[in-house]
């Protein structure tokens, strides 16, 4: 082609790169998701502005097991990065997925607790006005995303196992732990708002 | 030359994996996997198609029932009774108050969700961005796929609603509580229910396609395509993913605190138990601003697509086109409160949102101006999609004039839920999106279903539109500021309202030309599909990547050989070439200098 031609395409795009493509993807689906918790949270920001005896009396929440909680969550963000690293430099990361699997789980099984105990002092949806809406419906919302994110994460651990991100293309175990990062992230600001305020 | 290296061919599982055409030219693929599960953007825009258009008549014939009612509210329909229960019509067959929310309700919720929505972005925006950019599909056909079948889903539970106990969901489009969230209030719980669960399956169905299309058009643009040589539509659809992606999840999260209120007791927009009414006005239109424009800018991109091909002109202002666009997004998102004034808004609070609304009707206007600039002093082919493109040009005109009247608090305090307000969404969305919407069709046509469609029957088809639209919607105007009421089943009943029975007559009658007139156009379609003229590649003389292509494209995958772009789409009329139009894979002769960008 010659020096006219050129001048006139520019510079052009570079080749497609599916990896980078991908991860691109999966990060304008984080953006509307943290949409949706955007919705969510504003709305308990707001009904909890409007109220000034927003906690009604006799809800204790057990602040203390659930910062626990979250610290597993948080913790597992990092064995996750570390399950990453250990694919970028072409070793098997099942075990440090299956940590991650692991401590995830637990997150879960504590929330499973949390509610069945609130469940039984009389607490649930339908119960002590808008708190305990938002209540359910955010840790909800919350808990159906780590639970999604634990079978992202089992599926890679499988992947793992059978070998599949031995080569460069670990764009799966790419996704499932950005998203994980996410729902971590989300966590830190529901806790924040539910539990500290 | 390195930049215009082949694109190396992806690697399996998410990405497309037809960047090399000769893999699938030679597996012929399974019925199920070419017309059902297709993961072919083209298949997948005709799906869009066809059950979009079927939507269009069950929403218009809502439509027709809703003017039935309010011209002849006691006059019964024979048969009716027998056919729907008792609490939808009387033993003689006359539409109950309740049926009529029901037509109005889901006249709305099926126009927006199912007509306007998936034609504009299903179709257009799955057929038009991978072509027009030069790509072989999009980024993930999976998800597009699946963006599809949501879609339907969505559809059929919003059909199915018409049928459960109490009827289809009817507390208007817009869902305000405490109507919506009180079964005693709405009286048919499971409808509203399905109403947000339809709603929010079609969500995703959403996200799937805004996920896609941003990525296809950040990541998949052939070389030379710079992202100010992109055609307006491109453009358009760009900025309307991205308003889709960031708004639709919000109306996601309040459908579903409605339908938890609706069926889990909870309280979030029950003031009984401290909750707040307002924030669902105030999440759904934080949702519903920025949905009009998602309604809007694809149907002025393709306006602006539309009009230098037939004015032979470049585009006024390309940039500014953008830009405008860009902006209209950004402020679509701080404006909602203007659709609040009358709930007891803080009253600065509502001069700020006056002033933003009228802010963004600058952008609005540059784009009028623009359109007008392509086509001034052009060589004018008055085809049907360029007659259906000024016909927009002029009715959006109307609209934006009467949001400006709303967009200042003390009038919309008087016009505030009156037909003014029907008035003024039908200019913007049957003036701006639906005439968009038949140019689009006609326009793109040949390319899609590689035959034309007839002229003559488009353009009679045109002008009994714009006639019998204006004739409908014009009066509306004068209703509205007559003091009549949107959402009343009975005009009749009210002492003040008498008097203007007979514009309402008049206006229904108009309604049924109109929506009669639909007919014209869907016995072209399908006549044309099957027996119009064959097309030949280029018949619009258009510049823009689609059309270099065979018509249909028939290829999973388009392109033969990825093209290279050598300059921006709207060069008509380049002064030393020899045709009055430049592909955009078509390099300039060398003495040739542009003029513009
Ligand atoms: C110059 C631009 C525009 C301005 C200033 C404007 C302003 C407004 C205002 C102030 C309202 C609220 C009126 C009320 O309820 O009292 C309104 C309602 C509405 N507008 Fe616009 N608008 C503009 C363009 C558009 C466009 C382009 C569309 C859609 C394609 C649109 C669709 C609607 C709809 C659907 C409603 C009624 C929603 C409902 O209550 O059901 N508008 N507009
Ligand atoms: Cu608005």
């Amino acid at each position: 082609m010659d020096a006219h031609a050129t001048a006139l395409i520019g510079p052009g795009l570079n080749p497609v790169q599916p990896n980078r493509m991908v991860r691109f993807g999966m990060f304008t689906f984080l953006a509307s998701e943290a949409m949706l918790f955007a919705g969510l949270i504003g709305g308990y920001i707001v009904l909890r502005l409007s109220n000034p005896n927003y906690i009604p009396a006799g809800v204790h929440l057990p602040v203390l097991q659930t910062l626990a909680a979250t610290a597993v969550l948080v913790g597992s963000s990092f064995t996750c990065i570390w399950g990453e690293r250990q694919a970028r430099a072409h070793k098997r990361p099942t075990w440090a997925l299956f940590i991650t699997i692991v401590m995830g789980s637990l997150f879960l099984l504590n929330q499973v607790f949390e509610w069945s105990h609130l469940y039984h002092e009389g607490i649930w949806f339908n119960t002590y006005g808008t708190f305990a809406s938002s209540f359910f419906t955010l840790t909800g919302f919350h808990g159906l995303h780590v639970f999604i994110g634990v079978l992202l994460l089992i599926a890679a651990w499988m992947l793992s196992l059978a070998g599949k991100f031995d080569g460069n293309n670990h764009n799966f175990l790419d996704c499932a732990s950005l998203y994980w990062h996410f729902v971590d992230i989300v966590w830190i600001v529901v806790f924040a708002i539910i539990y500290l305020w | 030359m390195a930049a215009v290296a082949e694109p190396r061919p992806l690697e399996s599982g998410v990405a497309p994996v037809a960047l090399d055409p000769h893999v699938h030219a030679h597996h012929e693929q399974g019925i199920f996997r070419t017309y059902i599960w297709s993961h072919d953007h083209k298949m997948i825009a005709k799906q869009y198609l066809l059950t979009a258009l079927f939507f269009l008549i069950v929403g218009g014939l809502l439509a027709m029932g809703v003017r039935y009612k309010i011209a002849f509210p006691n006059v019964p329909i024979y048969g009716l009774n027998w056919l729907l229960p008792s609490y939808m019509v009387s033993e003689e067959g006359v539409i109950l108050p309740q049926m009529y929310n029901m037509l109005f309700t889901m006249h709305a919720t099926v126009m927006v969700f199912f007509v306007v929505m998936p034609l504009l972005i299903g179709v257009f925006g799955n057929y038009l961005i991978p072509l027009q950019i030069g790509a072989p599909d999009m980024a993930f056909p999976f998800f597009n796929a699946l963006s599809y079948w949501l879609y339907a889903l969505s559809g059929v539970m919003i059909l199915c609603s018409f049928f459960v106990d109490g009827g289809a969901a009817a507390g208007g489009w817009t869902s305000y509580a405490p109507l919506s969230n009180n079964a005693a209030y709405n009286l048919t719980q499971k409808g509203q229910s399905l109403w947000c669960l339809g709603i929010f399956v079609n969500g995703l169905s959403s996200l799937s396609g805004a996920m896609n299309y941003i990525t296809t058009v950040i990541n998949m643009r052939a070389p030379g395509m710079r992202m100010f040589r992109m055609p307006l539509t491109v453009w358009a659809l760009f900025i309307t993913a991205l308003l889709l992606l960031l708004a639709v999840p919000v109306l996601g999260a309040a459908a579903s605190m409605l339908y938890l209120d609706l069926n889990f007791g909870t309280h979030f927009f029950q003031a009984s138990g401290g909750g707040d009414p307002l924030l669902w006005q105030h999440l759904f239109w934080f949702f519903g601003h920025p949905e009009v424009y998602i309604m809007i800018l694809p149907a002025m991109g393709i306006s602006s697509e539309i009009l230098p091909v037939f004015a032979r002109k470049p585009v006024f202002g390309y940039r500014a086109m953008v830009w405008a666009m860009a902006g209209i997004a950004i402020l679509g998102f701080i404006v909602w409160g203007h659709h609040m004034f009358v709930s007891g808004m803080n009253i600065t609070l509502s001069a700020v949102f006056s002033v933003s609304t009228m802010i963004i009707a600058v952008p609005s206007a540059i784009k009028t101006f623009n359109w007008m600039g392509t086509v001034w002093r052009g060589s004018v082919r008055f085809t049907t999609p360029m007659l259906f493109a000024l016909g927009f040009v002029s009715m959006f005109v109307i609209g934006g004039l009467s949001g400006i009247f709303m967009a200042s608090t003390p009038v919309d305090l008087f016009v505030h839920h009156t037909y003014f307000i029907v008035a003024h969404i039908h200019y913007v969305l049957f003036g701006g999106s639906i005439l968009n919407i038949y140019a689009a069709i006609y326009y793109w046509f040949p390319k899609m279903f590689g035959r034309m469609m007839n002229e003559t029957w488009g353009r009679i088809h045109f002008w009994i539109t714009l006639i019998f639209m204006n004739l409908t919607f014009f009066p509306m105007h004068n209703v509205g500021l007559g003091g009549m009421m949107r959402r009343i089943a009975d005009p009749t009943q009210y002492e003040h309202l008498r008097a203007l029975q007979p514009i309402n007559i008049f206006i229904t009658l108009s309604a049924f030309v109109l929506g009669a007139s639909t007919l014209i156009f869907f016995v072209n379609f399908f006549y044309s599909m099957f027996k119009g003229p064959k097309a030949p590649p280029n018949p619009w003389e258009a510049n823009t990547l689609e059309w270099t292509l065979p018509s249909p494209v028939t290829l999973h995958g388009n392109f033969e050989k990825t093209p290279t772009v050598y300059h921006g789409p709207y060069e008509y009329s380049v002064p030393g070439m020899d045709k009055d139009f430049l592909p955009q894979d078509e390099p300039l002769k060398p003495e040739v200098k542009l003029g513009g960008h």
